[in-house]
């Protein structure tokens, strides 16, 4: 079951195509990372599926239904830059931005004092935004996103700008918020992150998805051919082996990819028989860097979309 | 358009607006701003420099001299020595002399001026004025008449009149001014309304501009914070523009009841009793329509200053943006200027009951006189209308602009944003 369904968006500004006939699903209690390079569409696809941007045509969906008030409502969004009132309180900040998603009273202010407590700002409540550092603001932020407790999440590039204590508070609050059922849809241009926390990408480049699926069955199938090996040794050799299409340097791992994905096993004794030592060797795995910079630097513009999500 | 979200919006913008040191001061320093005004004038007015002036007063006859002297000693400004006259019996061609001799004296300011009476005078009336800076009209203001009475009299001495003919003669025409208006009341008129009329459109004029220009401000401060992609996650642009310009309107018509506090003391009790000339003929009725007519005019035109500021992402691009706000402002304040040297001229008539002039004209002219009540409901028709037109094409050009960053759009661009179907 699919909880959002975007379907065939395009938007362009002054004739230039931001968004090209984009279509993807989100699963119900998904984490789903939206991934490209800076300048792809994802925030503009992002704004249509929130109704800030009207799209040139195509349509988002919530179980069926064309969006509306109803998922804004129902919907957190942390916007890729960020916005307060510098000059309002903390304090006032979390309740306004919740009364404006149709949540006041005890309950709301109770989990207001949860999170800041959580956040450590909660002795700094009736501080002005304006006062506090780059970094508090930005918890500020993804407070207001999160205190209605809605049952979607967007964020667009939550991690940028945190420091790595703060990553991993926010990485922590966005699995709590998984597996309490919430979907999470993030934007993201950190491979690492989205590998770690995602479990559906779509992948997005000048405009169009080129690749749409579950994190798992994407990996399968472009790892199938792919081997990490770390050496010690110079494996130049290899460069002419009928096994072998291509060789990334990634420093202290090579990324082999084989013609046939069969021949791992022949990989390995070859390695041996040349007498080389390995220290690691894993068949059958790539990172979602490389299957990005695979699928982008393809130039292939054709939507590769894999079967079974 | 209005609901729990357009009210959330419009708390806020309340509770921002209200308890700020801005809403406060101006409240309180406007008042004395204006009073300050009224005060500077009545002072420059009535400035007559605190140099001594010097004069000479030479006539053709000895007894028209002795005459002008004994007369003049008895005004006050002769008497407290502001004005110190030296009086001379000369002939044409002795004056002519004298003034040579003279020349320097009054290069040197010890002689402020000459007046010179010519025989002539007592057929012609026609006097001479010699000075380094002989444009002096503040001094002829003050001796034409009782010089004149002077010659009147002296021409009149040996025609047998008694001085009260003299005095019908000398005496210039008095208006009394009486204010006609459809409730059979005959009343004495005096500045009082003129000056609630000044008080209606500057206020009206400095309100809108300086309430226009915050409202702008906090676009372009939302803007470019980011802040409304923030919020229109929750809202839409319209509830948003709505909740934030009702919400800035009622701050603004609670301001401007506030001032218009004293003059309702004034007309509706009698704890302050003015002196006739300053006697205010007004209805509260006319101080609510007033306050109606500015809750309509802040709607209308901050749906304009807010566009503007959603156009522009920074203050300095927005305030050369918004001329043509101005413009609509500017003009019918200035035909307002025009009521008080004659109230019901063709334009001011016209302007009350052309869109944008009514909101600034009617309430000037409706203080002056007694405007028909089609009128007054034709301008309230008018003004309804135009707000209602405009609200929706400013929340047009605001709902796209909001989100519209980098390149300072053209007029032809924003245009365009018009045709823009949602």
């Amino acid at each position: 079951m699919y909880s959002l369904e975007v379907k065939n968006l395009s938007k362009s500004f002054n004739n230039i195509k931001a968004v090209d006939n984009v279509s993807f699903s989100v699963p119900e209690g998904s984490v789903f990372g939206l991934i490209g390079r800076n300048g792809a569409g994802k925030t503009t696809t992002i704004r249509m599926m929130m109704n800030i941007y009207l799209p040139d045509s195509g349509e988002v969906l919530l179980r069926g239904v064309r969006i509306g008030q109803e998922f804004k409502d129902k919907a957190g969004y942390l916007p890729e830059e960020r916005g307060l009132y510098k000059k309002m309180k903390i304090w006032d900040t979390l309740l306004y931005f919740a009364e404006l998603k149709g949540k006041t009273g005890r309950e709301t202010e109770k989990k207001a004092i949860q999170y800041l407590k959580k956040f450590e700002l909660f002795d700094r409540r009736n501080a002005k935004v304006e006062d506090l550092s780059k970094g508090n603001q930005q918890k500020i932020q993804f407070i207001t996103t999160v205190l209605h407790d809605p049952e979607f999440l967007i964020l667009d590039e939550p991690f940028s700008g945190l420091d790595p204590v703060n990553t991993d508070l926010l990485k922590d609050i966005i699995l709590d918020l998984k597996s309490s059922g919430k979907v999470i849809i993030l934007s993201t241009h950190l491979m690492d992150f989205a590998e770690r926390l995602c479990d559906h990408i779509a992948l997005i480049d000048h405009g169009k998805i080129i690749l749409h699926g579950s994190l798992n069955d994407i990996k399968n199938n472009y790892a199938k051919n792919n081997v990490i090996l770390s050496c010690a040794t110079d494996i130049n050799f290899l460069k002419d082996s009928v096994l072998v299409d291509s060789i990334i340097d990634k420093g202290n791992e090579k990324s082999i990819k084989l013609k046939n994905p069969d021949d791992s096993d022949k990989l390995l004794q070859l390695l041996v028989e040349n007498g080389i030592k390995v220290k690691k060797f894993i068949a059958g795995e790539i990172s979602l860097h490389e299957i990005f910079i695979e699928v982008t630097s393809n130039g292939s513009s054709s939507n590769k979309e894999v079967a079974n999500v | 358009m209005f609901n729990r979200r357009t009210i959330a919006v419009l708390k806020r913008e309340l509770k921002n607006k209200l308890f700020s040191r801005t809403f406060i001061l101006m409240t309180l320093l406007i008042p004395i701003f204006l009073f300050g005004i009224l005060g500077f004038q009545t002072l420059i007015m009535t400035y007559s420099g605190n140099d001594k002036t010097n004069l000479v007063l030479i006539t053709e006859d000895s007894n028209l001299t002795q005459k002008i002297k004994s007369d003049f000693n008895s005004l006050t400004f002769v008497k407290n020595g502001i004005i110190r006259f030296d009086y001379k019996t000369l002939s044409k061609a002795g004056f002519m002399g004298y003034l040579d001799e003279s020349r320097k004296m009054l290069l040197e300011d010890k002689i402020s001026g000459i007046i010179f009476i010519p025989g002539n005078a007592l057929k012609n009336k026609k006097i001479e004025y010699y000075s380094k800076s002989p444009k002096n009209y503040q001094l002829f203001e003050k001796i034409r008449d009782p010089l004149n009475t002077t010659l009147l009299q002296v021409y009149f001495a040996d025609k047998k009149l008694s001085p009260d003919e003299i005095n019908f003669v000398k005496d210039k025409i008095d208006f009394n001014e009486y204010r006609i208006s459809s409730d059979r009341k005959i009343e004495v008129e005096g500045y009082g309304n003129t000056i609630v009329s000044f008080l209606f459109s500057f206020l009206l004029y400095f309100s809108l501009i300086f309430t226009g220009t915050m409202v702008m401000r906090a676009v372009v401060e939302e803007k470019n914070n980011r802040i409304v992609e923030v919020l229109l996650s929750s809202v839409n642009s319209i509830e948003l523009m709505t909740g934030k310009i009702i919400g800035t309107s009622i701050t603004g018509v609670l301001q401007m009841a506030i001032w218009m506090l004293p003059l309702v003391v004034v007309i509706s009790t009698t704890l302050f009793v003015l002196p006739p000339e300053f006697a205010v003929t007004l209805s509260i009725w006319q101080v609510l329509y007033f306050l109606l007519n500015f809750f309509i005019a802040l709607v209308t035109f901050m749906g304009l200053f807010a566009s503007v500021g959603a156009i522009f992402d920074n203050d300095q691009d927005a305030q050369s943006g918004i001329w043509p706000i101005m413009i609509i402002i500017m003009i019918p304040f200035f035909i307002t200027m025009g009521l008080q040297s004659n109230p019901d001229n063709t334009i001011a008539r016209i302007g009350s009951m052309f869109p944008f002039g009514s909101l600034i004209i009617m309430p000037a002219r409706m203080a002056l006189i007694d405007v028909p009540v089609w009128q007054l409901l034709f301008s309230f028709v008018i003004n309804i209308a135009t707000m209602l037109l405009l609200f929706p094409v400013a929340g047009k050009i605001y709902r796209t602009g909001i989100l519209m960053t980098g390149k300072k759009p053209g007029w032809g661009e924003v245009i365009k944003w018009l045709q823009i179907k949602y």
